[in-house]
């Protein structure tokens, strides 16, 4: 392909994603506030959202509005956020640590988001004052600074923080990390709760958009763009990164900031959609491989490329944890799993073929 | 662009890998560094591209020391190839390359038609540019090496840092890469194996035990008596009857 | 027909001021959730695993032979609370084993099957057995329920306060207390009848519906509401009301969407000691009601027919009886009037 015909495409390629992305982020939207728990007639819907955003006088029942308006849209929205930021997440991961394998939970957030909430729900931490989203927002961090602190332990000087040895350290701290905090969940459970108890956490740990309410928009939202800002900016760095760490700063990237400050950001971010919405995994892992088979490694279309498929696979997935067993609403992590594991199986077959 | 060491020192965990190299390459100049494996050749070479701060010494690119300077402002002076660098990304021949223009793109100065040239051009120096849209990890260990050869290229520096580029190359690209780096009207440190091929650049540096012990001309510093101490060689020295230039035959290893 | 017979022994021994108690003949035998055990004579040191085993135990008077108590929910019922003070309390939860057999007990009284079943937290029956240790686990929990699947078991049929009374006159037998068993079952069963009479004369309309509460894992997030089955749903049957949670599991979580479009006339909401999730709190729980945009909407919210009730009442206890109680005389006082 000569050099104008790669321009002219790539060019075109992205003038076309302008259009598509919120149309099918909007799509995605509605098909959550449309599709839920109990069957709501669509022009109900319709009624409800035009009342809301446009102002119109519809007249309709109240606690239907308030199921579509208050309930669902919020929820979507907050599925959209929290899908991309953990697919941003692996992303930036990925490219960082130079594994394949790399995703928020590596770096034992999620299991310190779960330690945190346990500890406040069964052993009773803050006697009340502390909600279970602020337990996990703070475990979530509190063990992701002991995995970083670990990683520089293993890590310092040797080689002068070559790419391979400087990844391997993370990863492993990671493991560490998780595996130290999942065992302390686990004690606490046995240790102090009830089988009910132990069931209600179970059902939040595996992810649960039940409570998300508008309040949670204003803070998902926010971390959301944040977060895909962070990338966007930084994306000619992670791309650098592809040799590993001493080829990007050959190529002049201040590898120590801009790695510390794009861990520390996607931590943040990956922190308060755990405590929003508990543990979902395989999102920030399969995500990223999916899109990279569609738009390539150029993190210049594989960011928002992932964002917006992130997003609505959660959406997607929220939606399936609500009408696959009638009367039941499965957690949402069991749904990403069920679909996200064999999906990442296929994916790595397929690269192995091609 | 003058580049040039004081007395540096680098260490890692408590030993020393660097001791008191001193060295000044004048701008335009191919100098060669030769030495046993661990010598120090890497350390030096990374030390010379900004990578790791010295625990004593300094580097300096014309007066200005390195230290002084963002790893941006470095990088748009100084490339570097290392030994060995990969990826499992599905990435092409040309991506990798564009990747050498990271230092001057910013916000405020996107990607242009002259950076189209200067890639397409870099893939020719290497003899690389038939395969421009072939997937990095379809490539063999040579090929690969050129293409990081042509991304350092595509950095358009003003200094050139090679790490045994050549190691996995055949014989005619080993030569032809040697050509092109010498003929660049750019300070140019490569590290060599080849004693003979060395024998090309303009000056010579000898490494030892983390010690710069000779440096000068080629013919100067490639001595039998160098060869047996340093190298652990017998060697025996003649002249090529047709030019005249110093050829070095090895006999045995002590 | 157990409640008719004991009462009808009740009533004649009243009416005919004599006497006619009967006297357990030792050795005893009984099969107790799927266990056959004999007694030899009555158990004259008793640890007890479950607030429910323990308040019955002092509402037949036994209060001077248990040496241990454990797994509380809540303060003990007001008239046992000196004779409480003075007996030790081994754990709040769940107890170790050898806490408990270090009392030297003779039999270990059980609410919940899952404390000693056979993934027992505390230990298995056989390992109680072994030392020589009866335990009798309270037939409510295992006699229509099926502890091996479910996180509380699920409910194999409706539970009844049949199953209480079975565990007073059998616990009675054992103690030799007959007396004190009957009399207690009678005081018992006529107060529920008073309730069964009240809520059918207060006409209450024909489809009324009510769900019962106990608690969240936060605000907002799915409740875990009563099911059909179990003892909510056996005192929603017994006043003529319809549950609108459909599950047989004993504590469904079912999210707040479903209960507001079924929109119940009722809610009951659990009061408790414990602390453990937000929703525990039952201030917490009514400012939920009052402020969540949906189920503000909900005519038992908008209406004020919330009833507030002890959670240990929703549980299959004797102080089912008294949630019945407190169930019909809230209907009592509210207004169906719309």
């Amino acid at each position: 392909m000569s050099i104008a015909l790669t321009r002219a495409s790539s060019a075109h390629f992205g003038l076309r994603w302008l259009w598509i992305t919120p149309l099918v982020l909007v799509t995605a939207l509605i098909a959550g506030t449309a599709i839920g728990e109990t069957p709501i007639p669509v022009d109900t819907i319709v009624k409800v959202l035009a009342n809301q955003m446009i102002g119109t006088d519809y007249p309709v029942d109240r606690i239907d509005a308030g199921i579509i308006w208050n309930y669902r849209l919020s929820r979507a929205v907050v599925a959209a956020c929290c899908g991309t930021s953990l697919a941003l997440a692996g992303v930036v991961l990925q490219a960082l640590l130079r594994n394949p394998l790399a995703d928020p939970y590596l770096m034992g957030i999620s299991a310190g988001a779960s330690t945190g909430a346990v500890a406040v729900a069964v052993a009773g931490l803050g006697a009340g004052a502390l909600s279970l989203s602020l337990g996990a927002f703070i475990g979530a961090l509190l063990s992701f600074g002991i995995v970083i602190m670990l990683a520089h332990a293993a890590n310092s000087g040797v080689g002068g923080g070559r790419g391979v040895q400087a990844a391997g350290a993370i990863i492993l701290a990671g493991i560490a990390g998780s595996q130290l905090f999942n065992a302390l969940t686990a004690f606490i459970i046995t240790k102090s709760a009830s089988a009910e108890q132990a069931r209600g956490i179970m059902f939040w740990l595996m992810g649960n958009l039940s409570g998300v309410r508008w309040a949670d928009v204003t803070l998902a939202v926010p971390a959301a763009l944040f977060g895909l800002l962070v990338c966007l900016w930084h994306r000619r760095s992670l791309d650098a990164f592809t040799f590993g760490a001493d080829s990007a700063a050959s190529m002049g990237i201040a590898v120590r900031p801009v790695r510390g400050m794009l861990i520390v950001a996607m931590a943040l971010v990956t922190a308060v959609m755990v405590s929003i919405v508990g543990a979902i995994g395989f999102v920030g892992l399969v995500i990223p491989h999916a899109m990279r088979f569609i738009v390539g490694s150029r993190h210049t279309r594989l960011v928002p490329a992932t964002a917006l498929a992130g997003a609505v696979f959660l959406i997607g997935s929220d939606i399936l944890s609500r009408v696959l067993v009638s009367g039941q609403v499965l957690p949402i992590g069991v749904i990403t799993s069920l679909i996200g594991a064999p999906a990442f199986a296929l994916v790595l077959v397929r690269g192995k073929r091609s | 662009m003058r580049l040039s060491a004081e007395k540096l020192a680098w260490s890692v965990h408590g030993t020393p890998l660097l001791t008191d190299v001193n060295l000044t390459v004048d701008p335009g100049q191919t100098f060669g560094l030769v030495g046993p494996n661990g010598s120090g050749k890497t350390s030096l070479l990374r030390l010379l591209a900004g990578l790791n701060k010295p625990k004593a010494g300094r580097v300096l690119m014309d007066s200005q020391p390195l230290h002084t300077l963002k790893q941006r402002a470095i990088a748009q002076s100084v490339a570097l190839v290392e030994q060995q660098a990969d990826t499992t990304d599905r990435i092409t021949v040309r991506q990798v390359v564009s990747l050498g223009r990271t230092p001057f793109l910013s916000a405020l100065r996107p990607w242009s038609t002259e950076d189209d040239a200067i890639v397409a051009q870099a893939l020719r120096d290497v003899d690389m540019a038939h395969m421009a849209d072939r997937l990095w990890h379809t490539l063999s260990g040579g090929e690969r090496q050129r293409v990081h050869i042509a991304r350092a290229l595509a950095q358009q520096p003003k200094i050139l840092l090679l790490d045994e580029p050549t190691n996995h190359l055949d014989i005619r690209h080993q030569l032809s890469i040697l050509e092109l780096v010498r003929q660049l009207p750019i300070t140019v440190v490569i590290s060599l194996h080849d004693l003979n091929q060395a024998m090309e650049c303009d000056r010579i540096g000898v490494m030892d035990g983390g010690r710069l012990i000779d440096s000068g001309l080629p013919q100067d510093v490639l001595t039998a008596n160098r060869l047996e101490q340093t190298f652990g060689v017998h060697a025996r020295v003649i002249d090529d009857p047709a030019d005249g230039k110093q050829i070095m035959l090895f006999r045995s290893a002590i | 027909m157990m409640l008719r017979l004991t009462t009808a022994i009740a009533a004649s021994a009243v009416g005919l001021a004599q006497a006619a108690y009967a006297s357990t003949d030792y050795p005893l035998t009984l099969t107790n959730c799927g266990v056959d055990f004999s007694v030899t004579s009555p158990p004259e040191r008793t640890v007890t695993v479950g607030q429910s085993a323990t308040e019955i135990l002092y509402s037949l008077g036994l209060a001077d032979r248990v040496n241990g108590t454990s797994v509380w929910f809540n303060p003990v019922l007001p008239q046992f609370a000196d004779a409480n003070e003075a007996i030790e309390r081994i754990a709040n939860d769940d107890p170790s084993f050898e806490a408990v057999v270090n009392k030297r007990p003779d039999l270990v009284a059980v609410q919940y099957e899952w404390h000693v079943g056979s993934t027992g937290s505390v230990a298995t029956r056989e390992q109680f057995h072994e030392l020589g240790i009866n335990t009798y686990i309270m037939p409510a929990d295992c006699d229509t329920k099926d502890n091996s699947t479910g996180g509380d078991g699920t409910r194999t049929a409706a539970f009844s306060t049949d199953s209480i009374y079975k565990g007073i006159t059998e616990l009675a037998e054992i103690y030799d207390v007959q007396d004190a068993g009957e009399a207690l079952i009678t005081d018992l069963a006529a107060r529920e009848q008073r309730a069964i009479d009240l809520a059918s004369s207060l006409d209450l309309p024909e489809d009324l519906s009510a769900a019962f509460w106990f608690s969240s894992t936060d605000l907002g997030v799915s409740p875990f509401v009563a099911g059909q089955l179990g003892a909510p749903g056996y005192m929603m049957e017994k006043l003529g009301i319809r549950n609108v949670i459909e599950s047989d599991e004993e504590w469904p979580t079912v999210g707040w969407e479903s209960i507001a479009r079924a929109d119940p006339d009722v809610l009951v909401i659990a009061s408790m000691d414990r602390r453990r999730f937000p929703a525990d709190d039952i201030e917490a729980k009514r400012e939920f009601l009052r402020s969540d945009p949906v189920t503000r909407e909900m005519k038992a919210v908008k209406n004020n027919r919330i009833v507030e009730m002890d959670a240990h009442a929703m549980s299959a206890t004797m102080r089912t009886i008294y949630g019945l109680e407190t169930l019909a005389e809230s209907l009592s006082n509210m207004s169906f009037n719309e």
